[in-house]
């Protein structure tokens, strides 16, 4: 048995993050003690509709989130307890909703800092409706083996040490949530554990006192002895005190009272709880109230560190005189473990995981990054540049000092190239259209394939393969690539030919040539495939994209990694076209009719449908 | 709880229409002056100069003069303004009309679990305390605010009569409505006082106390609560409620001079028993200290940089119960570097410190502040097998 709570209860958990926690830590209980989830509902109107994923044991559980009180009891008509866990500004509406809805009888409210006069209405509701209002600034309420309340017992190791997983035979009645915890294990140390333990909270009018528990302790047969920690300031102890007097009481009573330390300090030196003010004239103190329960019969030591052998002279009084029969004790062997995560057990090496997917070049789990091993903070302060990181991570190599100019000069060479093309129009529309960075720089992207600075890969593909296959035979090439391939890719321009060269073309084949000590067998080979294709046809020049793809196989770089070069260099364009429109401010465009050859179908009318 | 000062009090009581004398506040004995020209009665009335200060025994210390003209008022301002009173400084002054009267009467209301009492006397004034058996009380249920008879009744029980009876029955009617809807918890006026030729009432002093909990519904209170210690804020002291009033949870401190035993205690409940022990066996705390509620660590590291800065000290408590959700390691882990960082400013010399905790993550946490015995300090640690407080007894006795 236990009182308060129990393994009938549901709980609506009214409040938003510190309500989840605590129904995770509660999920954590029942799971211990085999039982349904406790939490039912959550009310939170900022998160109407969404469903909380709260773990019982290893047992995923949604539990849903309500606007309102009302739809949650509605829809979950066996709860029968609220917790409070919203601001103090609301706390008092929250559980005033709570108090007066029907099938609620008890409401616990953690809330600190709730203005009195809001604390002392909420209580006179309560009593009004006959109602329980636990709090404010409770902890909550723990009946071992049975329900837990809110976060009070901690963690799940503690519920084991504390031996919650099974009622025993102490009440503990506080107004300190650490206090409860810290009473709860004396109970197991020193006696065989509690029944339930409930934390008043400690401001000056909570909405339950002692005596409320007392009373319902006393019809508890199960709970044998009552452990109170009080402190100065107000009356509840002393309330308790008359209670234990007032008639022979089955219960024992064990009482520690804080405070007895404003004695000695300066006059009007105040600490604690918002309720632990001694009043005038001494009334309140610790020490009256100490001895007021002491003259009802309680067992009272003279400190905290009395308490132990209190509780354990009692424990032993009860079973000595039959009250308490001493049953065999659980193996804590057969309790059980909250399942790990998947990432602690694989720490403790029990099981293996395998990957989704494998990575060779970057590193994010240190402090910084890495490329391929390399700090990306080192690289920069020894002088590393931009394409030495590209280098690493599309081909895992660090270039030299003259492999990193050529790399450079690509990609300064293929950055921009004029507003007209079809990546730059496509970002241009874009931007005209309103739409943002990513987005219309996307648009000019969609743009790179085969007819446009998409052929990189393709070029230094079969240039690679011509030099291989065909070495001393451009003839033999050209007609393998004319029966398997078709046009060759990175040979031909629109506008440039041979009497209109390409300058960026001249230019970069003269700078690797002429002034880096590259070897270039397949930009050699390309240069030969040209002589023979503009004997041919005028326009058939070694375009750009055939030139880079050349000189990046000959760099070594993988085939796949050859149109990024395109890609990166010409983002740097499309990202400039996209911000010179949005600058300028310019307005949608559209086609005018003239630009367009309307080849279509005369007016004509619509048949019925048949 | 928060004393406010007769200022804020006065001017709440103006709100409510509880009769008040003339005042004013200065911290600047020129202003003094000045007001005088702009209004008669500080030029007419004699005047009553009073240090606006949270300092008890305001009179013993030369702090309230009486009977003034406006120059000698001025003079008497000049003179307490910039006084230092122990760690305070008198800043403020609060200069009001001496109201020439006939009668004192006693009016106060403090609020507990079930609503508020209404105490009422008409032999009010400084020997309240000898006629405390004329003192009447009244009962006030939350929310059932009585009329305006029902008060003149219990005036005619308190022993007035006739037209008296009537005008203190509607003052404590405006009295409880001001209680009621100021969130106060205590309001005492003494001397309440009449002077019978014109019919005039004033409330000559108010001591009041308002639920600063509250002050989220009251966008009308400029004031900051002072301090209830019977002393103002030390700097350190203001410093730690300035953290406390940022974070989740909280972190509290009050220096207590002279003592040996610092307490970097956990949690509302515990810290006070802490201190109990602390005295119980003799010793004299030098703090008291209090974190909670899973405060960040940066804040625990603030104020144990605080409790270490605490002179003459010889040991420091850092106790606590079991936790329930305050996670131990990342609150010890403000206490290290606290510790550390007082160390390297040449604190704990020769300062022992004694540990005593459980709760989320205990092992992890006590395992890092134990490992403090490593770089020298004088650190003994215990987990919850240790009861609560006998590290206090430990620390007594070494």
């Amino acid at each position: 048995m236990s009182i308060l709570a129990s393994r009938d209860t549901r709980v609506v958990i009214i409040g938003g993050v510190a309500g989840l926690n605590a129904a995770r830590r509660m999920a954590q209980f029942d799971f211990l003690v085999n039982r349904p989830l406790s939490v039912q509902a959550f009310v939170y109107p900022p998160e109407e509709g969404q469903q909380k994923e709260i773990y019982r044991g290893g047992e995923l559980k949604n539990v849903p989130v309500y606007s309102s009180l009302e739809e949650a009891l509605a829809e979950n008509p066996g709860i029968n307890t609220a917790l409070i866990y919203i601001g103090a500004n609301r706390a008092y509406t929250a559980a005033k909703e709570a108090i007066e809805a029907g099938s609620i009888k008890l409401v616990s409210m953690i809330t600190e800092g709730v203005p009195e006069k809001d604390a002392k209405r909420l209580r006179k509701l309560a009593n009004a409706k006959g109602k329980l209002f636990n709090g404010p600034s409770s902890i909550g309420i723990m009946s071992a083996g049975e329900c837990r309340l809110g976060v009070i017992g901690g963690e799940f190791k503690n519920l084991k040490l504390c031996n919650l997983y099974r009622p025993g035979s102490f009440g503990v009645i506080t107004k300190s949530g650490g206090l409860s915890n810290e009473a709860m294990w004396l109970c197991a140390q020193n006696g065989n554990g509690v029944t339930t333990a409930v934390a008043i909270g400690g401001d000056a009018y909570p909405g339950t006192d002692f005596v409320t528990y007392l009373e319902m302790f006393e019809k508890d047969p199960d709970t044998k002895a009552v452990v109170i920690v009080g402190e100065v300031g107000g009356t509840l102890e002393d309330e308790a005190a008359e209670w234990l007097a007032a008639e022979k009481r089955r219960i024992r009573l064990i009482a520690t009272i804080g405070g007895t330390c404003q004695e000695v300090l300066p006059q009007g030196m105040k600490f604690g709880h918002a309720g632990a003010k001694e009043g005038k004239k001494g009334v309140g103190s610790a020490r009256a109230k100490m001895n007021a329960l002491r003259d009802a019969g309680a067992l009272v030591p003279d400190t905290f560190g009395g308490l132990s052998k209190c509780i354990k002279q009692v424990y032993e009084e009860l079973l000595a005189d039959g009250s308490i029969k001493p049953e065999p004790e659980i193996d804590e062997a057969l309790l059980p473990e909250l399942p790990l995560k998947v990432q602690e057990i694989m720490k403790q090496g029990e099981v293996i995981v395998e990957p989704l997917i494998r990575t060779t070049i970057s590193d994010d789990r240190g402090e910084e990054p890495r490329y391929v091993g390399y700090a990306a903070s080192e690289l920069c302060e020894k002088g590393y540049g931009i394409e030495d990181v590209l280098s690493l991570l599309w081909s895992k190599k660090l270039p030299s000092r003259e492999e990193s100019e050529i790399i450079k000069r690509i990609i300064m060479i293929s950055a921009d190239h004029g507003p007209a093309v079809s990546g730059a129009f496509g970002a241009i529309i874009g931007a005209c259209a309103g739409i943002d960075l990513p987005q219309a720089v996307s648009a000019g992207m969609t743009m790179i394939g085969p007819r446009f600075g998409g052929a990189v890969t393709n070029a230094g593909k079969y240039f690679k393969y011509g030099v291989k296959e065909y070495p001393n035979d451009i003839a033999g090439f050209l007609s393998w690539m004319k029966q398997n391939v078709g046009p060759v890719p990175g040979i031909g321009h629109r506008v440039k030919s041979v009497k209109n060269p390409d300058k960026r073309v001249k230019y970069l084949v003269d700078y690797v040539k002429n002034h880096t000590s590259l070897h270039t067998p397949c930009l050699d080979y390309a240069l030969e495939v040209e002589k023979i294709t503009t004997s041919k046809k005028d326009n058939l020049i070694l375009n750009v994209d055939g030139t880079i793809g050349c000189i990046l196989v000959d760099l070594d770089f993988p085939e796949q990694s050859l149109n990024g070069f395109f890609v990166l260099a010409r983002t740097i364009g499309m990202i400039g076209h996209w911000i010179d429109q949005t600058t300028q401010g310019s307005k949608l465009i559209r086609l005018y009719d003239y630009l367009i050859n309307y080849a279509v179908k005369e007016e004509r009318e619509v048949p019925e449908k048949k | 709880m928060a004393k406010i000062l007769e200022g804020p009090a006065m001017k709440l009581f103006n709100k409510w229409g509880i009769p008040v004398p003339n005042y004013v506040v200065i911290m600047d004995p020129n202003r003094l002056e000045q007001l005088g020209e702009a209004n008669k009665w500080l030029r007419e009335s004699k005047l009553v100069v009073k240090a606006h200060e949270a300092i008890g025994g305001r009179f013993k210390l030369g702090l309230v003069k009486l009977g003034l003209n406006l120059e000698e008022a001025v003079a008497a301002s000049r003179e307490m303004i910039g006084r230092e009173i122990g760690t305070a400084v008198i800043r403020q002054v609060i200069v009001a009309e001496m109201l020439e009267h006939d009668e004192e009467y006693y009016l106060c209301i403090n609020g507990n679990r079930d609503g508020a009492e209404v105490l009422l006397s008409n032999r009010g004034g400084v020997d309240i305390e000898e006629n405390w058996d004329t003192v009447r009380r009244l009962f006030i249920p939350i929310d059932e605010n009585p009329s305006v008879e029902r008060l003149t009744e219990f005036a005619g029980e308190a022993g007035f009569t006739g037209e008296i009876a009537e005008r203190v029955g509607k003052i404590v009617s405006r009295l409880v409505l001001c209680f009621d809807n100021e969130d106060a918890q205590s309001i005492e006026i003494n001397p309440l006082v009449i002077r019978k030729s014109d019919m005039r009432f004033a409330a000559l002093d108010a001591v009041m106390n308002v639920d600063y909990d509250a002050r989220f519904r009251h966008a009308d209170w400029d004031f900051k609560p002072v301090s209830e210690i019977g002393r103002p804020f030390t700097e350190a002291e203001l410093q730690i409620m300035e953290i406390d009033a940022r974070i989740k949870g909280s972190v509290k401190f009050v220096e207590v001079p002279g003592g040996e035993v610092a307490l970097l205690t956990a949690g509302g409940g515990a810290s006070v028993f802490y201190s109990d022990a602390v005295v119980a066996r003799g010793g004299t705390i030098a703090n008291y200290a209090e974190y909670s509620g899973d405060p960040s660590d940066w804040a625990v590291e603030a104020l144990t940089e605080t409790v270490c800065a605490l002179p003459n000290i010889k040991h420091i408590i850092v106790g606590g119960a079991i936790a329930n959700f305050t996670d131990v390691k990342a609150t010890f882990n403000g206490i290290i570097n606290g510790f550390r960082e007082s160390k390297s400013k040449g604190y704990l010399e020769n300062v022992k410190i004694w540990v005593r905790r459980g709760g989320p993550n205990e092992n992890q946490g006590l395992a890092a502040i134990r490992k403090l015995q490593d770089e020298g300090f004088d650190i003994h640690v215990y987990d919850r097998s240790m009861p609560m407080t006998d590290i206090v007894d430990l620390a007594l006795n070494s």
